[in-house]
Formats: C-alpha cells, structure tokens, sequence
C-alpha cells in the first residue's frame, strides 16, 4: 500500500501567495490535461500538479520535471471550466522551485518579493556611482573624451577594471548558483530512479536543438503568436551575447576601444538583437494584455524580469542614440541606467524569472533521458 | 376565489410539463387559467422523450392524462404559438398583453395528411433536432396536442402552399391568418419557460457540428424515440449504422465558467438512462461514460447501481476535451486523462454523446415585465412564481411538486383580494 499522503497546507498558501490564488477553483476534471499539447500520454500534466497544489505536496511537485515541461501556452487557463488557471499556478510552483534550488536563498526571497525591488536595484547603483565617486566625476574631474573629442563611454568608464570586473563577478556569481541549482535538481529528478537513456550528451544536444527551434512552444494553440515574440526574444539574446563576445575580441585581442562605427559588423549585429529585443518584448506585453482575461497576466515576477529585460533595450538604445546626439550628461546617465539594468540581469538571473532557461532545460534533458515524452515526438512528427 | 366570489385568475407561461401542472392544478380548485406556449404543442421538453424519470416509462401517458385533464376543464384556455409581449400592474392586477402567431391553419384539421402529401417544400425538423427533415406544412409529431397541423411560412413563402390549400378537403388551411394581440387580465403569474438544451457547437473542442457523430443526449432521446427520425433505432447519423460503441461525455457545457456555470442536475441519469437504452437495443453494445463525477441525487443512486453492473459499461473518471474524426471512417475519436489510471488515453467510438445540460430559456429570451438571474434563471416577486427548470434544473418529478407549490402561490394572490 502506499504511504499515506501528507498534506503540507503552509507549502499550499505559499503557492497560492506566489501568484496561484486560483489553486482551490480546481475540481479535479482533467480538461487541462488532455488540452495541453506538451503533455505526454503518462502521467500527464498539469492535473496531477493542480492536486499536489492543493495538498502543498513540495516534493511530489519539484521532483517529476513536469512543471518546466509546461510552456504556459495557457491552453489549459483557456478550457479550464472552474477559473483555476493551472498556467497561471504552475508558474507560481515554478517561482518557488527556483526558490528552493537556487543558493543562496534570501537572493531568491529578495528577487521575489516586491518589498526588495528598491533594493535589487538600489545594490548596481550604488556600485557604479561608486566608481564614478571614485573617478572623481562627481568632485570636478572631467570625463575625457575620445581621440577626435567624440563622446566615448570607454574613456568615461574604462573597462578594465570598471566594466570588466564588477561584470565577470556577476556573472561568475550567476554560473556558480546555476551550477549548485541545477546539481542539485538533478540529484533531485534520477533519485531512486535509473535513467532509460545513457546517452546524455545526445539529449543534451536535442534539447538544444529543440530550444532553437522552439518546438514545444510550436505546439501552444490558444497562445499561437508567443512562440514568435519569445523565439524573437531568444534570438536576440544570442545576438547580443555574439556582440559581447566581438566587442570582447575587438577590446582585449586587438586593443581597440569603442565607440565602434555604425558600419562595423559588432554594431550591425548588436543594433538587429536590440531591435528584435524591443519588438519581442513588445509583442510579449501585447500577448498578454490581450490573454489577461482568459489566461492571466502573470505574476510580480514575471513582470520583473520583463522589466529588466525591457530596462536593458531601451537603456541600451538611450545610451546609444544620445552619445551619437553628444548628449552629455543624459548620455553618461542612460549608459549607467543600462549597466544597471544589465547587472541586475547578470547576477538575479539564477533566482530570477531568467533561470527558467536553465532549469527548464535541465528538465528538457532529463525528459529525454527518461524518455518522458515519445507521444509528444509523435505529436511533433505530425 | 376573491371575497367578492369571482374566479382568481392565473396566467401561466409555459405550456411545458410544469406548465400544464400548475395550470391544470390551479385549474381544479376553481381558478380561471391561461397557458401561454411559444410551440405549437403543447407538453415542451418531455414530449421530446423516449422515456422519463423515475419509472422509465414512455412520457405520453402521462401527458395525455394532463391533456384529457385540460380538455374537460373549462376553466383552462390555452392559446400555442404564442408569447408574452408586455406584463403590467402588479400582484391581483396585472395586465398582460400576448401576441398569438399565426399557424395557418384553423380548427376544422382533422390531422388527415392530405396537405403533407401534396406540400412541395421541406424543413429541418426541430422537434427532432435537425435529424430528419418534415414537410412546410407538418404535424409536430404525432401524438401532438391540439392535433392539428402547423404551416411554416419561412419555408414556404408567398404562392407556395397553394397545392396544401387544394388538398385540403376541410377548408382548413387559411393563408390570410395574421398574427393578433390580446390583453387579459390576472391575479398572478407562473412562469414555467423551462429550458432548451444547451447550443454544443459554442464547445469549440467537443466537435458538434464538425465531426460527424457527435450528437447531444436530447437528440438521441429523439433516436431512441418510437415517434423520431429513426422509429426508434438507435442509428448513428452519418451511415445509419447501429451503433455498438458509444461514448458519453458528462458535464458537456455544464459545470463550466465559459459555458454553463451550474450543474444541469439531469445530465448523469440521462446518460445512464440512454445506456440502458442502447443495451436494450443491443446487449453486446460497449458503453463508456466519462465523467468529473457522477451526480445521482437522493434515491437515484440506486439506479445509478443497477446501470454500473451492467456489462460493457464503463465509468471513466475524466472529462473528455477534445473529440476527433477518424481518419479512416465515420468513427469519433475521444481523448480523455484517465484519471485514477494517470493515462491520457483515447478511445474510438461509433457515436458521441454529449451530455448537453440545460439552459433556461430565459438566458436569451426574457419576457418583458420579469426579473431574471444572471444566468437567465427566474426570479421570484410577490405575484410571480417561477416552476419547474425556469427555477433551477431539476428532474420532471421535481418540477410536478414545484408547479403545484407555484400553482398554490398563484392561487393565494387572488384569494387575499
């Protein structure tokens, strides 16, 4: 016989305080489950995870990797005849995962309570009015310029060591949460259990390859237009981290400092991201301003990071736009506001909504290698 | 009776089972009544039935007793193809106005069929649900009551019943009918509009009206229905195959925010009803009903028993959201989450029945002068009493005990003048 069930109500009232007030709508009909193309034919989700809710199973939830196989198409909000959003709860469950496996724990507390916001942003900002303090800005040195007089934010700010360092640290602090969360998840997922398949380097690749392509989201139907506004998203992402890494080779490699010409490849590609980065954005705010009724308009922490997300856009065209202006003080400002706005990026993404791409995919890839879903393959063949 | 010794008067609209109930109820302690029916039979819903709760029994019978009630009792009239246009004044004093449509035929038909015979256009049958079709100019159905033949203008406008007009031999058919308002004046009203089943092709992901043999549990009423398109096989619509395989899919609009928020409280015996329906017809016939939870009131739980013994009937705890063609033939695909299984399982089937629950006719039709729940419910007011599913849903023998309690409302209004 199994073992009897106990329920954990406080773990319940969490998920519902995280953003699934409509746990308790659920009666339990399934219509979700068989509305949902991402679910596969055993043990499929989300109506299981709608019950483990309302019993405040922690374990049962954080355990099976079913709720970062969930997309939030909202097909199931859409159907769903009672108004308990299982989208809108899953997503709430998949907040206080990144909770439970990102270190440390009152980063992910901070980051998730709207009581600290001033706070997340309060820590960039200090630190780089500090390295203004410190270069004296603020007490009559003035900001040199670049050899023709141009405005030249590498003369303002030196990268090395005030961009480079304090951005290796964030971003050397996010991979090491990242890899203590998702070593730890991992234990997690194979406890007790032997994987199916060995190959994990091929799952791995799959997962990427079906990432790129956006498979899953391929298969929403009520929500159809995301997958473009997110695969725009994506896209632009890596556009942007192509960027980095040229501006990286044109700084250390061939000692050139920027400002770049607008006709130089680093700058075609990083103003394209930029844009495909707004336009994304924008149609992920048209999304779901024009979903909220019947899918939800999603939480304080989804909104945070569209926020980041959109702060570092729009910062980054300010920054760029006004130093070409010679805008001066408005420019050095929006250069520091898109630091910021990148910083806070960097170094929340493990306990932000932004560590959805890793644990997600660490569950892609486990799915793969517990061969979880061989009718959803089925269903991406058709 | 009022004190000064003249009949209370009652208008009763709805000439549906609760209708005709606490009409002919109030009727027998000596009030005058008026029925007021939109169709032009009477008896609404049930005598659409195969057969009906509690005794499985054909509902004729039990109409035809009300009916004879009606027929020797002159102090009920009753006007069909009619409706309420206006309600004023209150509780011992309402003036109401009621527009009576033509029908296009007088009282000397005798039900002879000459003119059917000779009629060059045809309708979709609404009694039968778009099964099968009859001719412009039809007798409801056969048992119908008055017994006398209905002309559908729409379908037959303008010189085109000139052939029925021929035919008849009794000068029955009058195409000069117009429609006519009258006013009468009552004591107190019961509303007993009843309900209509509810529209499943706005169920976008069950498939009515896109995937053939997908069907509601009121139309297979009309298939099971000695007096249907099918003289009472059980035959699936698209091929006319009796059918060995069927599913039943509960809760189909009902229970549902999007759709109908309230449990249709009938929905569940019907289908257990319509599986011993089909394995009378058909013993080895395969049942599956799927449900979020059987709901059988009371001592129906006891029929709910007998039904689940049964062999070939399946339970499957899982609402079924999304329904198929096969592609190779007329079949119906269901999937559904197995819930006590944990499988997300699909079946084929011959034929689809979607447990459709009930919606009041109220939802879009409101008579001017009542009040009305959000869901199109009636709501009662002192002179105004709802009876029967214009209430609430509720089975045919709850709705007899409603209307005689609305009946005995109505009745004291007119009393305490």
């Amino acid at each position: 016989m199994d073992k009897p069930v106990r329920p954990d109500l406080q773990f319940a009232k969490e998920i519902i305080k995280a953003g699934g007030e409509s746990l308790k709508k659920c009666y339990q009909c399934s219509t979700c489950t068989v509305v949902c193309n991402l679910s596969p034919e055993d043990k499929p989700f989300p109506r299981k995870e709608m019950l483990y809710a309302q019993w405040g199973l922690k374990e049962k939830l954080f355990k099976n990797p079913d709720i970062w196989l969930c997309h939030h198409c909202g097909d199931c909000t859409a159907y769903c005849p009672r108004g308990a959003k299982p989208g809108e709860v899953l997503g709430a469950v998949r907040k206080l995962m990144i909770k439970n496996y990102s270190p440390p724990s009152f980063l992910a507390n901070w980051v998730a309570d709207p009581k600290y916001l001033l706070l997340l942003f309060l820590f960039p900002i200090l630190l780089f009015l500090g390295e203004l303090f410190l270069l004296g800005y603020f007490t009559g040195t003035e900001i040199p310029r670049g050899e023709h007089g141009e405005l030249a934010y590498s003369k303002f700010l030196p990268a090395v060591p005030w961009i480079d360092v304090p951005f290796m640290a964030a971003a050397g602090f996010a991979v090491i949460c990242f890899y203590l969360g998702v070593k730890k998840y991992w234990l997690d997922l194979t406890d007790g259990m032997e994987l199916k398949r060995k190959d994990i380097y091929n799952c791995i690749k799959e997962t990427i390859i079906d990432i790129l392509a956006h498979k899953k989201f391929q298969l929403c139907t009520f929500n159809k237009s995301r997958t473009t506004a997110h695969l725009l998203v994506l896209y632009a992402f890596i556009g942007l981290a192509i960027t980095t890494g040229i501006a990286a080779f044109y700084e250390w490699g061939l000692r050139w400092e920027s400002p770049y010409p607008q006709t130089n490849i680093v700058k075609i590609i990083g103003n394209v991201s930029g844009i495909a980065l707004l336009i994304g954005m924008f149609y992920i705010i048209a999304n779901r301003s024009k979903n909220a009724v019947k899918q939800g308009i999603g939480s304080y922490f989804d909104w945070l990071l569209i926020t980041i997300i959109l702060g570092v856009g729009i910062t980054g065209f300010m920054a760029e736009l006004l130093r070409l202006a010679d805008a001066g003080t408005l420019a050095y400002a929006s250069y520091v506001a898109h630091l910021v706005f990148v910083f806070t990026l960097f170094t929340y993404a493990p306990h932000s909504k932004m560590a959805h791409m890793v644990y997600r995919a660490t569950a892609m890839v486990f799915a793969k290698a517990a061969v979880r879903e061989e009718s959803i393959r089925k269903q991406e063949a058709a | 009776m009022h004190h000064n010794g003249s009949p209370t008067r009652i208008l009763v609209i709805g000439g549906g089972f609760s209708g005709l109930t606490a009409g002919i109820e109030a009727a027998e302690t000596g009030a005058e009544v008026i029925i007021v029916e939109k169709n032009p039979y009477l008896g609404g819903r049930v005598a659409q039935l195969n057969k009906y709760f509690p005794k499985i029994c054909p509902p004729l019978c039990g109409l035809e007793i009300n009916f004879r009630r009606i027929k020797v009792n002159p102090q009920i009239k009753f006007y069909t193809m009619a409706q309420v246009e206006s309600i004023t004044g209150g509780p011992g004093e309402y003036n109401v106005r009621i527009k009576i449509n033509p029908r296009y035929v007088n009282e000397n038909c005798t039900a002879c069929n000459a003119c059917a015979e000779v009629c060059p256009k045809e309708r979709e049958s609404d009694f039968n649900f778009g099964l099968n079709k009859t001719k412009a100019i039809y007798l409801p159905f056969e048992q119908a009551f008055p017994l006398r033949y209905v002309l559908d203008r729409n379908s037959c406008p303008q010189d085109c019943p000139a052939p029925c007009v021929e035919a008849c031999k009794y000068n029955a058919i009058d195409l000069n009918m117009q429609a006519e308002t009258i006013e009468e004046k009552v004591d107190s009203i019961v509303v007993a509009t009843g309900w209509k089943p509810y529209d499943a092709s706005k169920i976008d992901n069950l498939g009515f009206g896109k995937v053939k043999n997908v069907i509601t549990n009121m139309m297979l009423e009309r298939l099971a229905s000695k007096n249907g398109p099918t003289g009472g096989e059980i035959l699936r619509p698209s091929d006319g195959k009796p059918v060995e395989k069927v599913a039943f899919v509960q809760c189909a609009g009902s229970r549902d925010e999007n759709h109908l928020p309230f449990c249709s409280y009938i929905c569940c015996l019907a289908s257990l009803k319509h599986t011993l329906y089909i394995k009378e017809q058909n013993p080895d016939a395969e049942v599956f009903i799927y449900y979020i939870d059987i709901r059988t009131p009371g001592r129906y739980e006891k029929f709910f028993n007998q039904v689940k013994e049964q062999a070939g009937v399946n339970l499957v705890k899982g609402k079924v959201a999304a329904i198929e063609q096969d592609s190779e033939s007329d079949d119906v695909i269901i999937t559904v989450e197995d819930m006590l299984n944990m499988k997300k399982i699909k079946q084929k089937v011959d034929m689809v029945v979607l447990a459709t629950g009930m919606q009041p006719e109220g939802s879009e039709f409101k008579v001017p002068g009542l009040k009305y729940a959000v869901d199109g419910f009636v709501v009662d007011a002192e002179g105004v009493y709802s009876a029967g599913c214009a209430k609430n849903p509720m089975d045919v023998a709850g709705c007899g005990k409603d209307s005689t309690g609305a009946a005995l409302k109505a009745i004291q209004i007119g009393v305490r003048r």
